[in-house]
C-alpha cells in the first residue's frame, strides 16, 4: 500500500475538508440569523416594541462576529481553488468561475457594504432605513449561500456544459447551469438547516438566561421565536427538502445513495437501515434492523421500486469511504429526527403555557445547540464524500483535479498552519461570543469601550 | 473579449490594491502616527468596518480571474502556493487584530494586536509588491506551463528564479513605500490632533520619496523587462492610464498645498491606480513571462475561457459593478468624515 504521508491527493483533501468545514460553522449561523434579524426589526417596526429593537441590536452583535470570521475564514477557500485544485479549476473555471465572481459581485459586495451600517448605525439611521439595512445584509448572506450551492451542485449533478476543442469544460446553458434541479433542492435543504441552526442557537441562549433567571423578558423572545421557527426548519429539513434530496441523489449518483444505506446488493423492497454498520471486506450489512421496503419507497416512489446495490458498479466508481458516507448519513437522520422531537415538545410546551417553567426541557435545548452543527457537517460529509471518486460526478475524477506542482509535505505543512491559526481563532471567537452572552441584551452597546486609557 | 477581461481582471485588482493597499499602508504607520493607546485606537477606527468591502475586491478578483482565466489562475497560484499561504495567514491575522484589538480592555492584549495587526500589513504590503514584481519579471514556466517558485533561488532574475530576487526586492520596497504615503494621505483625510499632524509631515516626505523610487524601479524595469517598457510605448491605452497618473500626481501637490485632504486622497488613489493599470496595459497580451524560454510565456488568449462564458459574465458583470458602486455611495455618507474614537467603531462587531 502507497505511503499516506507521500500521497498529495489524500492532504489536498484534507486540507480542503478541514478549511471548508471549519469555515460553514460560521456562515451557518450568519445566514440562520438573518433573518431573525428581519423579523425582529419588523415587529418593532409594526408594535413600536422595544423589546425586539433590543433583541436584534443583541443577536446583530453575535451575527458581526460570526459574518468576521465567516470573512476571514472564507477568503482561502477561494484561493484554494487556484492553489490545491490547479488541475480542478483548469478543467472547469470557465464554468465554475461565473458563479465564484457572481458570489462576490453579487452578494458579498452587498452584505459587506451594509453589515457595518446595520450594526453601527441605528440610531443614524433612523428606524425604517435601519430595517432595510437588516434586509441587504439577510439577501446577501442568502444569495451568497445561492451562488455556492449551484458550484457545488454542478459537481454534483453537472449540467448545462460541454467539452471544449482543448479538453476543458465550457459553459453552454447558463440558465440550466443557474437553475440547476439539484442545486434547487440542495439550496432549499441547507438553507432549512441553516435556519435550524440559528433557531436552535437563539432558543439556547433564551434557556440559558431563563434558568439562570436573569434577562426574563428577552429570554421570553428568544424562547418563543426560537421554538416556533425550530419547529417548521427542522420539518423542513426533513421533509419535503431532504426527502428529494435523497430522490436526486437516487436519480442521479446512485452508488452514493447505495453507500449512503450501505446496500451492496440491489434488491426489491429494499430497507431503511435503522442500526447496522457495513464491512466493506465481506460486502454485507452488520447486525441490520432496518424498514422493509422504506428505502424503495422513498428513493422511488413505490415500496416495489429497485434499488440498485454497490455490486452493479464497477469498484472504480465506487465512494472511497463508504463506512464514512454511511455513518455520516445516518447520523445526520438520526439527529435530524430528534431536532423535530425537542422541537414539537417546546411547541406542545410553549402551547399550553409552561415552557419557561420546565426545566428538564430548558436544560434539553440549552445543551442542544451543537447538535444542528454537528448535522449540517454530517449532511456535507456525505455529499462531499458521498460524491468521489468524481470531483464533478461522472466527469473528472478527484485524483486528477488536484495541483501537480504543491508537493504533499507542503500541503500538510500548510494544513497544520491553518489548524493552529483555526484553533486560535476559535478559542477568540468563543470567548468574544461568551462575554457578549455574559453581558447579556440588556446591556449598553456603547462604541468600542476601555477608551479612556490615556498614554 | 478576451481583451475586455482582462481589462476587467487588472481593474479589479487594482482596485483591491488601491483600496486595501491604503489599509497596508495604515497598518505600516500604525506605531508611527500614534503614540498612544487613545490615538492607536483612532488609527483603526479609521478602516473601520470597512476592511471586509475591501477584501470583497480581492475574493472578487479571484473568482474572474478563475472564470475568464483559468489556466492562469491555475499556474500562478498552485506555483506561488507558499507565498499566497503566507498571504491567505496575513490577511487572517489582519482581520482579527482590527476585529479584536479593540474589544480587548487589557492593554497588553491591546498592544498585542497592535503588533499583529503591524506586522500582518508589512507582510502583506511586500508579498503583494512581490507578486506584481514577479508578474513582471517572469516566472519560470515550464512546458506545461506551471512552475514552482521557491522564496529564492540565487537572486538572479533569468532561468531558475525564485519568489525574490534582486528586482523583485526593490520593487516590493517600492510598493511598501508607495502604499505607505498612500495610507499616510488617507490618514490626513480621517484623523484629527496629533495622529493628524504626524500623518500630513509623514504624507508629504514619503511622496517626495516615491519620486526617485519611481525612477529607480522605471530603470530597472527597463533592465529586466524591456518589453514592458516597449508596450506602453506602442498601445494608446497606457497613456490614458499614465494622463490618471499625472493628474492624481497633481491633485496630491495640489491638495496638500490647499490643506484639501480629500483631494489629496483622490489624488493617491489615481497616482496608484495609474501605475498599477499602465503597467498592466502594458504586460498584455502576455499574462505570464518565462525566465526559462521565451517562447513558453502564457498569452491572455492561451489562458482564456470560451467565447460563451466570457460574453455571458460580461452580461452580468456590469450590472454588478454598477450595483456595487451604488452600495458604495449610499453607505460612503455614513462614513464620511473624520473618525471620533469615542463614537465609531473599529470593525464589524
Amino acid at each position: 500500500m502507497e505511503n499516506t504521508l507521500t500521497d498529495p491527493a489524500f492532504w489536498h483533501r484534507i486540507h480542503f475538508g478541514f478549511t471548508i468545514t471549519y469555515h460553514y460553522l460560521f456562515p451557518q449561523l450568519t445566514m440562520g440569523l438573518a433573518w431573525f434579524l428581519v423579523y425582529w426589526k419588523w415587529r418593532a417596526l409594526r408594535t413600536g416594541d422595544e423589546k425586539y429593537n433590543r433583541a436584534a441590536r443583541f443577536w446583530a452583535r453575535i451575527f458581526g462576529l460570526n459574518f468576521a470570521v465567516g470573512v476571514v475564514t472564507g477568503i482561502p477557500m477561494e484561493f484554494q481553488f487556484g492553489t490545491n485544485w490547479a488541475a480542478f479549476s483548469k478543467y472547469s473555471g470557465a464554468i465554475i468561475g461565473q458563479t465564484l465572481a457572481m458570489e462576490g459581485m453579487f452578494a458579498f459586495f452587498l452584505e459587506s457594504a451594509f453589515i457595518g451600517a446595520f450594526i453601527w448605525g441605528e440610531k443614524r439611521l433612523g428606524p425604517r432605513t435601519h430595517f432595510l439595512t437588516a434586509v441587504c445584509v439577510a439577501t446577501g448572506s442568502w444569495l451568497s449561500g445561492f451562488f455556492i450551492l449551484v458550484t457545488n451542485a454542478f459537481m454534483q449533478h453537472p449540467v448545462g456544459y460541454a467539452l471544449a476543442p482543448n479538453g476543458t469544460l465550457e459553459l453552454v446553458d447558463v440558465g440550466a447551469f443557474l437553475l440547476n434541479p439539484w442545486a434547487l433542492v440542495q439550496y432549499a435543504h441547507n438553507q432549512s438547516a441553516a435556519l435550524v441552526t440559528g433557531s436552535f442557537v437563539i432558543a439556547a441562549l433564551g434557556a440559558f438566561y431563563t434558568l439562570r433567571r436573569i434577562h426574563p423578558e428577552q429570554a421570553s423572545v428568544y424562547l418563543k421565536t426560537g421554538t416556533l421557527v425550530g419547529l417548521v426548519a427542522s420539518v423542513l429539513v426533513a421533509f419535503p427538502t431532504g426527502d428529494s434530496q435523497a430522490k436526486m441523489v437516487g436519480a442521479y449518483q446512485p452508488a452514493t445513495l447505495a453507500s449512503m444505506e450501505g446496500l451492496f446488493h440491489g434488491e426489491r423492497l429494499a430497507d431503511v437501515t435503522m442500526i447496522g454498520q457495513p464491512n466493506v471486506s465481506q460486502q454485507r450489512l452488520e447486525n441490520p434492523i432496518g424498514l422493509p421496503g422504506a428505502l424503495s419507497f422513498l428513493a422511488y416512489g413505490t415500496f416495489q421500486s429497485y434499488v440498485r446495490g454497490l455490486d452493479e458498479f464497477p469498484k472504480d466508481d465506487w465512494p472511497d469511504n463508504i463506512e464514512l458516507v454511511y455513518y455520516a448519513f445516518h447520523l445526520m437522520i438520526t439527529l435530524g429526527t430528534i431536532f423535530i422531537l425537542i422541537m414539537a415538545w417546546a411547541n406542545w410546551k410553549r402551547w399550553r403555557g409552561r415552557l419557561e417553567s420546565s426545566t428538564a426541557l430548558l436544560w434539553v435545548l440549552m445543551l442542544a445547540f451543537p447538535f444542528p452543527y454537528i448535522a449540517t457537517s454530517l449532511g456535507w460529509m456525505t455529499a462531499e464524500m458521498g460524491r468521489q471518486p468524481w470531483l464533478i460526478h461522472g466527469l473528472f475524477r478527484t485524483n486528477n483535479g488536484y495541483s501537480q506542482v504543491v508537493s504533499s509535505g507542503d500541503t500538510i505543512f500548510t494544513l497544520i498552519g491553518f489548524a493552529g491559526l483555526y484553533f486560535v481563532l476559535g478559542l477568540l471567537f468563543l470567548y468574544l461570543t461568551g462575554r457578549e452572552i455574559y453581558k447579556g441584551p440588556d446591556a449598553e452597546h456603547g462604541a468600542p469601550s476601555h477608551q479612556e486609557v490615556p498614554a | 473579449m478576451i481583451a475586455l477581461w482582462y481589462g476587467i481582471l487588472a481593474f479589479m485588482l487594482t482596485t483591491y490594491i488601491v483600496l486595501d493597499g491604503r489599509n497596508f499602508g495604515v497598518g505600516i504607520l500604525h506605531w508611527i502616527v500614534a503614540r498612544n493607546q487613545n490615538e492607536r485606537r483612532q488609527v483603526i477606527a479609521a478602516i473601520g468596518p470597512l476592511w471586509s468591502w475591501h477584501e470583497v475586491w480581492l475574493v472578487g478578483t479571484g473568482g474572474v480571474m478563475v472564470m475568464a482565466f483559468p489556466r492562469l489562475m491555475a499556474a500562478s497560484f498552485s506555483g506561488c502556493y507558499l507565498a499566497l499561504m503566507l498571504i491567505l495567514w496575513c490577511l487572517l491575522l489582519r482581520g482579527i487584530s482590527i476585529e479584536v484589538g479593540g474589544h480587548m480592555s487589557d492593554r497588553l492584549w491591546q498592544q498585542f494586536w497592535d503588533a499583529v495587526f503591524v506586522f500582518s500589513n508589512v507582510l502583506l504590503a511586500v508579498l503583494f509588491g512581490a507578486a506584481l514584481g514577479n508578474v513582471g519579471r517572469g516566472v519560470p514556466l515550464n512546458t506545461e506551463g506551471t512552475f514552482y517558485l521557491p522564496f529564492f533561488t540565487n537572486f538572479g532574475i533569468r532561468g531558475n528564479v525564485g519568489l525574490l530576487d534582486w528586482y523583485t526586492v526593490p520593487v516590493a520596497l517600492f510598493g511598501v513605500l508607495t502604499l505607505t504615503a498612500h495610507g499616510a494621505t488617507y490618514l490626513t483625510m480621517k484623523t484629527v490632533g496629533p495622529v493628524h499632524e504626524r500623518s500630513v509631515k509623514l504624507a508629504r516626505r514619503l511622496w517626495i520619496a516615491v519620486i526617485p523610487a519611481f525612477v529607480i524601479i522605471t530603470v530597472l524595469t527597463w533592465f529586466v523587462r524591456p518589453e514592458l517598457l516597449a508596450g506602453i510605448a506602442v498601445r494608446p491605452v497606457t497613456w490614458a492610464t499614465m494622463l490618471i497618473c499625472i493628474a492624481g500626481a497633481y491633485a496630491v501637490v495640489n491638495g496638500f498645498r490647499h490643506q484639501r485632504e480629500y483631494q489629496a486622497l483622490l489624488g493617491s488613489t489615481f497616482v496608484l491606480f495609474g501605475i498599477l493599470m499602465t503597467g498592466a496595459a502594458a504586460l498584455f497580451p502576455v499574462v505570464l513571462f518565462s525566465t526559462t524560454d521565451a517562447n513558453l510565456r502564457l498569452t491572455a488568449a492561451d489562458c482564456a475561457a470560451p467565447e460563451y462564458s466570457l460574453g455571458i459574465a460580461a452580461a452580468w458583470w456590469f450590472p454588478a459593478l454598477i450595483l456595487a458602486v451604488c452600495y458604495l455611495v449610499i453607505i460612503q455618507r455614513h462614513y464620511s468624515g473624520k473618525v471620533n474614537v469615542s463614537k465609531d467603531n473599529q470593525g464589524l462587531y
